[in-house]
């Protein structure tokens, strides 16, 4: 997943819905990529930490990438890091996943 | 140093959260949408994925799902959960309540199904002017900490925001239903109103059996031009109600002259001249929401060259209400039988009316008569109000005439 721009209004509440669909169908792990994302607030922080609950309630995992240190800051304060896989970027965290993949077998 | 940091930037994320949330209550959203972002800014506050807004019917004494995040309550529960007036008299208000504070609380024990399904941690009873409106349960915190003292506080401050929003959104909820239940009365009264004025005209027009339904036929007649002209819908109406009781005082009028067959003596002339002055006394007791009725009325029998009655005024002094009554009375009565002649055919009655334009009719209202009976020859009107009247049309005259409505 890669949103965009602000977080900061029930627009965004797609995202979780899109996770849960997702995880509905069977999906181990999920990436949210935060590259083109400038600004999160509150509301931001509520569907972000929908989502951790829903990977955890379905055993998948959640990757964040390319977060910029205020997001990271934020999420760090609010205790969302320690339930979230971070990445510099995609390809470290497909590559860790392949890794872990290729470990499982 | 490190928590003391810590402990500021969490301060500061509390105090912009907050301004996140009052721009969410304070919002043009609807309600639910309103209500549903504000739950979604606190429970971003405390990292919390399942959370619920209740709201309080006072009436039924439930405690309604209002909105949710996360976790739906089971629909056996959509009814609403029974909460009495002594269960809300041992709630703190707007202060948070833990699990264990709740333990003890009876309407927590029968409820506890629901508060299991949104994994409850915190209960925050919502209360605005000393009356409970709606509650908030927060669900546990990801990292399953519990609620921090300053947490709570700032849990203290958010449930009076929440609390305000309720019942600002309840009372004005309440006022829509009694501006609703207003306006249905009104309506009713409306109708009463008219219903009433329309028994009045047809107790009029029954005391004279040559001109049944003539005040009708005039206030449709008098409709036609008061719209063509552009009048507002309320003063189309009036004009319509001044149609329909333009002839009461002929009620007290002796009967026998009103259908008199043979010519008038003067004394009788003289009585039946009195029915506008009777209309006026009658109507200007009553307090018309409607402008000028009674002097429409009072003047119906005016004509331009100032040789009509009472007040033998002239033009100037006429308002286009009056005068528009004038020519639909006076083109009414051409076209229905009198106890002393036949009914002119309407194509006659039209030569008159134009050979009249001038002197008795003014010519402004005479062409917008004119031009509305020419439209609604041409079926250029949608509700006709004068073409229904008329019977026998001597068709190709009267299209003739009306089109020739401005010579």
């Amino acid at each position: 997943m890669m949103p965009k721009g602000y977080i900061n209004d029930m627009g965004a509440v797609s995202l979780e819905q899109t996770s849960e669909q997702l995880l509905g169908k069977g999906a181990k792990t999920l990436i949210v990529n935060f590259a083109d994302v400038q600004y999160i607030n509150t509301i931001g922080v509520s569907i972000f930490t929908g989502m951790v609950h829903k990977t955890q309630e379905h055993n998948s995992v959640l990757c964040f990438t390319n977060l910029k240190k205020v997001h990271r800051d934020v999420f760090e304060m609010m205790g969302l890091i320690k339930h979230v896989k971070v990445f510099n970027n995609e390809e470290d965290a497909l590559r860790s996943l392949r890794r872990r993949e290729s470990n499982a077998e | 140093m490190l928590n003391k940091k810590l402990d500021l930037k969490r301060l500061l994320f509390s105090m912009a959260s907050l301004v996140d949330l009052g721009q969410e209550a304070t919002s043009s959203k609807d309600l639910s949408a309103k209500m549903k972002a504000a739950l979604y800014v606190i429970t971003g506050m405390f990292s919390v994925p399942t959370a619920a807004l209740f709201v309080y019917h006072p009436q039924r004494k439930i405690l309604r799902l209002f909105v949710e995040k996360g976790r739906r309550v089971r629909e056996r529960r959509v009814n609403g959960i029974p909460l009495l007036p002594e269960h809300i008299k041992r709630f703190r208000m707007n202060d948070p309540h833990t699990l264990r504070d709740m333990a003890e609380s009876a309407f927590f024990v029968l409820n506890k199904e629901v508060f299991s399904d949104l994994q409850t941690t915190i209960f925050l009873p919502l209360f605005a002017k000393g009356d409970f409106v709606g509650a908030i349960a927060l669900g546990r915190k990801l990292g399953k900490a519990p609620f921090r003292q300053g947490e709570k506080d700032v849990l203290r401050v958010i449930a009076h925001q929440m609390a305000i929003t309720l019942h600002n959104a309840r009372l004005f909820l309440e006022v829509a239903k009694k501006a609703a239940e207003n306006k249905k009365l009104y309506s009713s009264m409306h109708q009463i109103y008219q219903d009433t004025i329309q028994a009045f005209a047809t107790a009029i027009d029954a005391k004279d059996e040559y001109t049944k339904d003539h005040s009708y036929r005039v206030a449709s007649y008098a409709v036609a031009i008061a719209r063509e002209l552009g009048w507002k819908k309320k003063d189309v109406e009036g004009i319509y109600i001044a149609g329909l009781l333009h002839d009461i005082g002929k009620i007290i009028i002796d009967v026998k002259v009103i259908n008199k067959g043979a010519t008038l003596s003067t004394p009788e002339l003289t009585e039946i001249r009195k029915h506008p002055q009777i209309s006026y006394n009658i109507l200007s007791k009553i307090r018309f929401p409607w402008k000028n009725i009674e002097n429409f009325v009072l003047h119906h029998h005016e004509r331009l060259d100032g040789k009509g009655y009472p007040d033998s005024l002239k033009e100037a002094e006429l308002s286009d209400g009056v005068k528009i009554l004038a020519l639909v009375d006076a083109f009414d009565a051409m076209t229905s039988d009198r106890p002393y002649r036949d009914k002119l055919p309407v194509s006659e009655a039209l030569k008159e009316v134009t050979r009249c334009k001038g002197t008795q009719f003014d010519t402004k209202i005479t062409n917008t008569f004119f031009n509305v009976l020419r439209k609604e020859l041409n079926g250029e009107v949608k509700e006709p109000h004068i073409l229904p009247h008329l019977h026998n049309l001597d068709m190709s005259k009267v299209k003739a005439l009306s089109a020739n409505s401005d010579m």
